[in-house]
């Protein structure tokens, strides 16, 4: 015979899970305040895109390493591409 | 009280008694796990390691000798989530990690899918989520892609990038009636009005609500763009999800 969910059972597991998942996120909103959410337990950098603070791989196949220190560097500038200069001036034009 | 030595399973042993170091936590995952079946102990094993391929493969077998899903979640997918869910707090992995264990927790989730659909049991609705073109950074989109479906929506992830016509497609295949798009530089920033703008210009705008988020996204933005709502972080995600959607 097929097996069958309660829909009351299944609400509850979901709630669970949300619980999980609303504490995982509160503490990634905390911790991205002094470490990169894309650097990984083995510090390594597992963005897609291009970093000032990237150093080479280990390996050669392998990820790029991150060379910030976590809590010293605003890493978020460090993935502006355009510079501070003319993303200042993009965004007091889109605030405009 | 069980003891450690009860579970079956050695790699769920070591993680218990390598990192979880609160007593009441470590007592209540060791009672929990004690009386577990051993297929479901391994489970909770392959998603602690993020192996999305081996939860996927387990979950299946398991399901196939018969074990109801509801303990396939609660003693494999959610027992190992909250293992997972203490390694983070502790700081012992990272949002990578956590990433990666909850793309395995969505494999073994979809084999469960078939049988909630079969038990009546629908989606919240069909979200549509994507960065937008010219954005690779893709967290907080992740974030927020695993707090909807653990809220119990169905997401269809478009990745990083994406053109308009990506998100415009998307949405007409599967008829989703929200579309979320991040983007998280202030020269990205744009493309959210202009895929909105194309949402228009292909009379399709009418058919599905647009949230937008993303660190240099304000509400006055979102409200310029034209977008139906904002949310500031992923937990704010889904609270707008449910909104927009009008889900109790």
């Amino acid at each position: 015979m097929a097996q069958r969910i309660d829909p009351e059972a299944f609400k509850a597991r979901l709630e669970r899970i949300s619980e999980l998942f609303a504490g995982m996120v509160s503490h990634a909103d905390e911790q991205a305040k002094h470490r990169c959410p894309y650097k990984n337990r083995r510090d390594q950098c597992t963005a897609q895109f291009g970093c000032r603070n990237q150093s080479p791989p280990l390996q050669p196949a392998g990820l790029r390493l991150c060379a910030a220190q976590d809590g010293e560097l605003d890493y978020r500038s460090a993935w502006e591409t355009l510079g501070p200069e003319k993303t200042a001036a993009l965004r007091e034009k889109l605030r405009r | 009280m069980a003891q450690l030595n009860e579970i079956h399973n050695e790699f769920i042993r070591q993680e218990i008694e390598e990192n979880i170091e609160r007593p009441n936590e470590r007592q209540r995952l060791i009672d929990n796990f004690a009386k577990s079946r051993p297929s479901m102990q391994a489970i909770a094993a392959a998603l602690i390691e993020g192996e999305h391929a081996t939860v996927d493969q387990l979950t299946r077998a398991a399901l196939d000798e018969g074990i109801e899903a509801l303990e396939v979640m609660d003693d494999g997918l959610i027992a190992g989530m909250a293992v997972v869910g203490i390694k983070f707090r502790e700081n012992i992995i990272f949002v990578p990690e956590v990433l990666a264990c909850a793309r395995a927790m969505k494999a073994g989730m979809t084999h469960i899918e078939p049988i909630l659909s079969a038990s009546g049991i629908d989606p919240l609705g069909k979200v549509v989520m994507g960065t937008v073109k010219g954005d690779l950074h893709d967290i907080g989109k992740n974030l927020c892609i695993m707090m909807l479906r653990g809220a119990g929506f169905e997401v269809i992830d478009l990745g990083v990038d994406t053109s308009p016509d990506r998100f415009i497609d998307a949405v007409e295949e599967h008829r989703a009636t929200l579309l979320g798009m991040s983007a998280l530089l202030t020269t990205t920033m744009p493309n959210m009005g202009k895929t909105i703008e194309a949402f228009i210009d292909a009379d399709l705008r009418d058919q599905v609500k647009i949230m937008v988020g993303g660190a240099p996204v304000t509400q006055d933005f979102a409200d310029d763009m034209g977008a139906d709502g904002y949310g500031k972080d992923a937990l704010a995600c889904v609270t707008l999800a449910k909104h927009l959607l009008a889900v109790k």
